[in-house]
């Protein structure tokens, strides 16, 4: 009799284990999540809620990167620049590392284009190594948690796995100095490597003051259904096709490209912004990375963002309601994308709209200069501070160590 | 969830269907009818049920194992509407990624299938919905940005049976029917009411009052501006009998709009002025505009300075210091005078068609009697010179400009008639048909376009040919054979 | 019974639900290996709602270097497979017809050349807005005009409401007349690339429209052709060009002297005369003819004339008794 009722035990256990599993890990995710209407957690004020210290590194860490190449403010991952210059003059920076409860390292490792303004991450994990190197040596702070309470921005396409391929990416993993650190980043995948428990995902930069200069009376009727531009296959680094944005671009092309409703195309008219503020979905599928400057784009001029990248963690995700004010089209059924979207009813469309018209929402998606309330700065400094306080578990015992300084491809160890 | 749910179901229906079609097992237990019997039997039959979705999903795992080159996910439960659903529904089950890298990833990396539907492309029903869903968001956005209780539209035009009536008033009429707000079309004919006038008016599915006027339209210039005033007038004792409440416009024939004038004249409070631009045609000379000699000569405000342009001039303030009006003089000699004649139609000082007026101004013992207005009977005895509607009024600085103080021009002045003698068919129904044809086959179309100098207007002399009338002679019996063949529409 | 019996039993019982727990097993396993669509049935409640779940898998297609060659190759995979699909999304369509009127209707084509060189280009743009707006749906308005920092026309589609591609181009023209044929062409290329289909009309800025023209040419099967009313000012002929018809059939056309000589504005009457199924432009097997259509993506627009002209058999009258009645009017000024 035991036996049997221990053994319905086991099976019952079993049978639900395997079903839970699929909900279990977004629950992680979304630890705070606000119900109903949007802004409750934007609205929050980081100042008196946490300190950040901020290391003094040597300009050749930041300042005369930038100088070497200006176009490092403009692209989309100036964002670890603003950040930096944003902290310099918060009132949450603390000039007392003793009562700190974050510490910031400086360090501008996206701002190194090729002359078509792409960036390069190979120096990086050299340059960070280095920073490291160099804020453990001077400050005790590192080697008291090795670096578990530090934060670093890396906007970069993986991340913290410094490659532009995927494949690279994934085989490289997280820089090992950073194993401990809490990573800000645009880059957001459930289950991947480069994105670490606990990171804060923010939006990629984009230029606040040219979308500014471009909008358009929310009067002006929205007469495209379906908005576009941007490439649906790189010809030039994926010739084969398909490996390219998982193949889901190329599939909105090859389905909708005679679709009149569907205004696709790759050529970026100079109308591009004027454009999405008349469009009523604006898709956001992924390219080499889940993430796109589409996305900031489309809640800035509130185009219902169409969401095209399996497993994507979208920036803020604690805050924003992004299933409120977005469509989620997993990439299998991109084929089915006209169907998905006439079949949403008017009134959640309409609702999307009026989220998506909510200034707490456009804010948090922006870095603007200088830095106002509520905007991305704001909640990358709100999700800083839900983390605190720090768990006790962060703290070394004298003498542990954790880190592994020399693990990682050889040529990461070369001085930077 | 809905997944657990419909396992659950599932459990549910199997489990009767188990307990139904396998009383042989329990017959041997049958006599025993106690409660723990069953209960037993029960938990036996649900421990079966989940061996069997344990199995299931035990050999799925192995399926993507095998297959795991990713490209065709499998038909899973998940909804297409991703949307209502949380994001756990849109982010599918990590079993499905196949691991594909080091480093405890479960993210597929490497080359994916494109899918394609084979389902026909743009699917018209579909095109429906969507366009169903544009409209919808757009009246959605003009009852949350646009203009709050709007005003009825009184629309006055003045019109009679000519070579260009239909041109002209379809141009109109097409504007009116825009219009988002109640609107009342009162049309004016000159020489009394006509069917022609009628049925075209009536395409417009508005709500129109047709009255006739005595009187036919003169030849000259001149006088036809006076008639056409004293049609407005009635149109506007129209307005007065029948208390028509509302914004009254003044729409000619010659008009053309922008769909944002009518929004912009529901800003009006008594009388508003909104600026015309003039579209004087002439053959090949240039018109000028300049400015009354009161207001101050403030050009650059206006948008379209190559264009001449009537109506409010302000100064730096906004308030209306005078008119801009079209400077007459360069065509003092060159000036249309009658119907047809070759030369440039000059508008009036100010065009009514600038000025648009409460109609609470025009009724009859209005409870709000404004003393800077005239009583409307006494303009109407007054005698001819109702120039335009500032000569209701006793006080013309009481005029609201509209339009960014008359900087934005949303209405546009065309006036240009074919000569009095001339003749169109009856309703533009070409009847009968065929005096002048050449066989299809040799069509005037030129083979390759002509690249040659264009040359100077000609077309003085431009007939219809009259002399062929044979008609095509062959039917192409093959081609129509392809013809039949092909038909078939291109849904 | 004694207690050795009863735990004998007990083993007994215990073995067959074991036996039966791996049979259920074995079945579940099994049952996963089934094709995937079989599976969806197995949480039939859900899928029940969601009638494109059902639709068959899409195809997987490895597009091959250049993308112009696997739009060809994917059109033509897919073609034979169109029409059993077709039945299938028939009945769904069908059965959401009953819930909502949606009568699906073809999709019309404007295509209207802008030219700086008109002064009334904005006037005359905001008056066919305020027609086509009136026009029922699907309708697509392809408007053409040459890159400028000028904003005008963007200013005044963006406000109209209709839906629209706005297509620039950066040459620059003397001549009038070939910079319309070049942005017509610019517009049949944006037509051709996207494979919409639709039935192709001309619409130039000074054309007056009778709304019931577009429902008209929305029956156009290949060629469609009407009569058009020319007007200038102070001028007393109408002249009325087209062609002349016995019911929906083109018998012959009027025409006026100043063609066969050196008059260039007769290309944009012509123009505005007649309307086309634009999968001419893409698909002109479809048609039955094997015209090299290479050539044509460099001046589509004699293609579709000359397409015309041959194809007279497919013409059709507009309106469709006998193309007396004139619903379009074209005012000549400046």
């Amino acid at each position: 009799m035991r036996n049997r009722s221990w053994c319905f035990a086991l099976l019952l256990y079993f049978a639900f284990c395997s079903r839970i599993e699929a909900f279990k890990f977004h629950r992680t995710q979304q630890t705070e999540r606000i119900s109903g209407s949007a802004g409750d957690v934007l609205e929050d004020n980081p100042v008196g809620r946490l300190k950040v210290f901020v290391y003094e590194l040597p300009s050749k860490y930041n300042k005369k990167i930038l100088q070497k190449d200006p176009r490092c403010l403009t692209h989309m991952f100036a964002a670890e620049i603003f950040m930096h210059r944003f902290l310099m003059s918060s009132p949450v920076r603390t000039l007392n590392p003793e009562e700190a409860d974050w510490f910031y390292t400086p360090v501008y490792t996206t701002c190194d284009l090729t002359p078509n303004g792409l960036p390069l991450p190979f120096k990086s994990p050299r340059m960070m190594r280095s920073a490291i190197q160099l804020i453990s040596s001077n400050w005790p702070y590192w080697n008291r948690t090795e670096g578990a309470d530090h934060f670093f921005i890396v906007p970069h396409d993986f991340a913290a796995c410094f490659h532009y391929l995927e494949e690279k990416a994934i085989e490289r993993g997280i820089l090992p100095m950073l194993q401990r650190a809490t990573l800000v980043q645009t880059f957001g995948q459930q289950n991947h490597v480069c994105l670490k428990d606990g990171s804060i995902i923010i939006p990629p930069y984009a230029p606040p003051q040219k979308m500014q200069a471009h909008l358009i009376p929310p009067s002006t009727p929205r007469s495209i259904f379906v908005y576009f531009r941007g490439l649906f296959y790189d010809v030039g680094n994926d010739p084969e096709g398909g490996y390219y944005a998982r193949g889901a671009r190329a599939s909105v092309w090859e389905n909708f490209k005679d679709n009149p409703l569907f205004d696709i195309s790759t050529e970026h008219p100079t109308t591009y912004y004027e454009d999405m503020q008349r469009a009523v979905f604006c898709l956001c599928p992924l390219g080499w990375a889940p993430w796109s400057p589409r996305l900031v784009e489309a809640v800035i001029f509130g185009c219902i963002p169409v969401i095209i990248a399996d497993d994507i963690v979208l920036p803020f995700a604690d805050a924003i309601p992004w299933e409120d004010i977005g469509v989620f089209v997993a990439e299998k059924d991109v084929p089915k994308l006209d169907t998905i979207l006439t079949s949403i009813p008017i009134d959640e469309i309409l609702r999307k709209q009026r989220l998506l018209a909510n200034p707490s929402m456009k804010q948090a998606m922006l870095f603007p200069q200088p830095a106002q309330e509520r905007d991305a700065f704001h909640q990358i400094l709100n999700g800083l501070a839900r983390k605190l306080p720090h768990d006790e578990s962060v703290y070394l015992k004298p003498g542990e160590k954790i880190l592994n300084w020399t693990a990682g491809p050889v040529g990461d160890l070369k001085p930077w | 969830m809905k997944q657990l749910a419909a396992l659950q179901q599932q459990a549910r229906r199997s489990n009767s269907f188990r307990s139904a079609s396998s009383p042989s097992d329990s017959a041997s237990d049958a006599s025993i009818k106690s409660p723990a019997t069953i209960f037993w039997l029960i938990i036996h039959g649900i421990c079966c049920l989940i061996s069997l979705v344990l199995g299931f999903r035990f050999s799925r795992l192995l399926f993507f194992l095998l297959f795991s080159t990713s490209s065709s996910p499998p038909a899973t439960i998940y909804s297409a509407l991703k949307t209502t659903l949380p994001s756990s529904a849109a982010v599918s089950p990590p079993e499905r990624n196949a691991s594909a890298a080091s480093g405890g990833s479960r993210v597929v990396v490497g080359r994916h299938g494109i899918l394609i539907r084979p389902w026909p492309h743009p699917d018209p029903a579909e095109v429906m919905k969507a366009h169903k869903i544009i409209e919808r968001v757009q009246t959605e956005q003009r009852s949350q940005y646009g203009v709050k209780s709007p005003r009825t539209v009184i629309a006055i035009t003045p019109t009679y049976v000519r070579t260009f009536q239909t041109l002209h008033l379809t141009g109109v009429m097409h504007s009116l029917m825009n219009v988002p707000y109640d609107l009342v079309w009162i049309v004016v004919e000159a020489g009394g009411t006509t069917n022609e006038t009628a049925s075209l008016i009536s395409k417009s599915g508005l709500n129109t009052i047709h009255i006739g006027f005595d009187g036919r339209m003169p030849v000259l210039w001149e006088d036809r501006h006076k008639l056409e005033s004293k049609m407005r007038l009635h149109g506007l004792r129209v307005v007065r009998e029948k208390k028509l409440d509302g914004i009254v416009m003044f729409a000619d024939d010659s008009n053309m709009h922008s769909l944002e004038l009518f929004d912009e004249i529901q800003n009006v409070e008594w009388v508003g002025a909104v600026s015309v631009g003039i579209l004087a045609h002439s053959v090949g000379s240039e018109e000028g505009e300049s400015t009354m000699v009161q207001s101050d000569n403030r050009k650059n405000d206006l948008e379209k300075s190559e264009m001449p342009v009537q109506g409010p001039a302000c100064n730096s303030s906004n308030h209306l210091v005078g008119w801009h009006t079209f400077n007459t003089l360069p065509f003092v000699e060159k000036s249309a005078i009658y119907i047809g004649h070759r030369a440039v139609v000059l508008p009036k000082k100010l065009e009514w068609a600038g000025f648009v007026l409460n109609s609470r101004l025009v009724w009859e013992d209005s409870t709000e009697r404004l003393d800077w207005v005239k009583e409307f009977e006494e303009v109407l005895r007054g005698g001819e010179d109702v120039e335009s509607p500032l000569s209701l009024l006793k006080d013309a600085s009481m005029v609201e400009p509209l339009g960014s103080c008359g900087r934005r021009v949303m209405l546009w002045w065309l006036r240009v008639e074919a000569r009095a003698d001339s003749k169109f068919p009856a309703r533009w129904i070409i009847d009968p048909p065929l005096d002048i044809t050449v066989p299809a086959k040799h069509t005037p179309w030129p083979d390759t376009p002509p690249e040659l100098p264009s040359s100077v207007e000609k077309v003085e002399k431009v007939i219809t040919i009259p002399e062929n009338t044979e008609r095509r002679a062959t039917k192409g019996g093959s081609r129509r054979k392809r013809r039949s063949k092909k038909k078939r529409t291109a849904k | 019974m004694g207690s050795m019996e009863r735990s004998k039993k007990k083993v007994h019982l215990l073995k067959k639900g074991i036996f039966h727990f791996l049979l259920c097993f074995v079945m579940g396993f099994f049952t996963g290996f089934t094709p995937t669509n079989k599976a969806s049935t197995f949480s039939s409640r859900v899928t029940m709602s969601l009638p494109s779940s059902y639709s068959p898998q899409p195809i997987e297609v490895f597009h091959p270097s250049t993308t112009q060659n696997l739009n060809r190759s994917v059109s033509n995979d897919t073609r034979p497979r169109e029409g059993q699909i077709r039945n299938f999304k028939k009945s769904i369509i069908h059965e959401e017809r009953k819930n909502e009127d949606i009568n699906p209707r073809r999709l019309v084509i404007v295509v209207t050349p802008t030219s700086t060189k008109n002064k009334l280009r904005g006037v005359l743009l905001t008056r066919l807005a305020n027609t086509l707006k009136l026009v029922s749906q699907p309708l697509l308005w392809v408007v053409v005009e040459q890159k400028s920092d000028d904003s005008e026309v963007s200013e005044i589609l963006r406000k109209t409401g209709i839906m629209y591609r706005h297509v620039v181009f950066k040459e620059n023209f003397t001549d009038v007349d070939s910079e319309m044929d070049h942005q017509r062409n610019l517009a049949l290329n944006h037509i051709e690339h996207h494979r919409l289909s639709g039935i192709v009309h001309f619409a130039g800025l000074s054309n007056v429209y009778d709304i019931s023209f577009f429902e008209e040419i929305r029956a156009i099967e290949a060629f469609g052709a009407w009569p058009i009313a020319r007007l200038s000012p102070n001028r007393k002929k109408v002249i009325i060009e087209g062609p002349v018809c016995e019911y929906s059939e083109v018998m012959g056309w009027h025409l006026n002297r100043m063609k066969d000589m050196t008059d260039t504005r007769t290309l944009s009457i012509h123009i505005s005369n007649f309307a086309f199924n634009s999968s001419i432009l893409w698909d002109p097997e479809r048609w039955g003819r094997t015209s090299s259509v290479q050539d044509t993506s460099q001046n589509s627009l004699e293609f579709v004339r000359k397409e015309v002209l041959e194809e007279e058999t497919e013409l059709k009258g507009i309106p469709i008794e006998s193309c007396s009645k004139v619903l379009l009017w074209d005012l000549h000024i400046f």
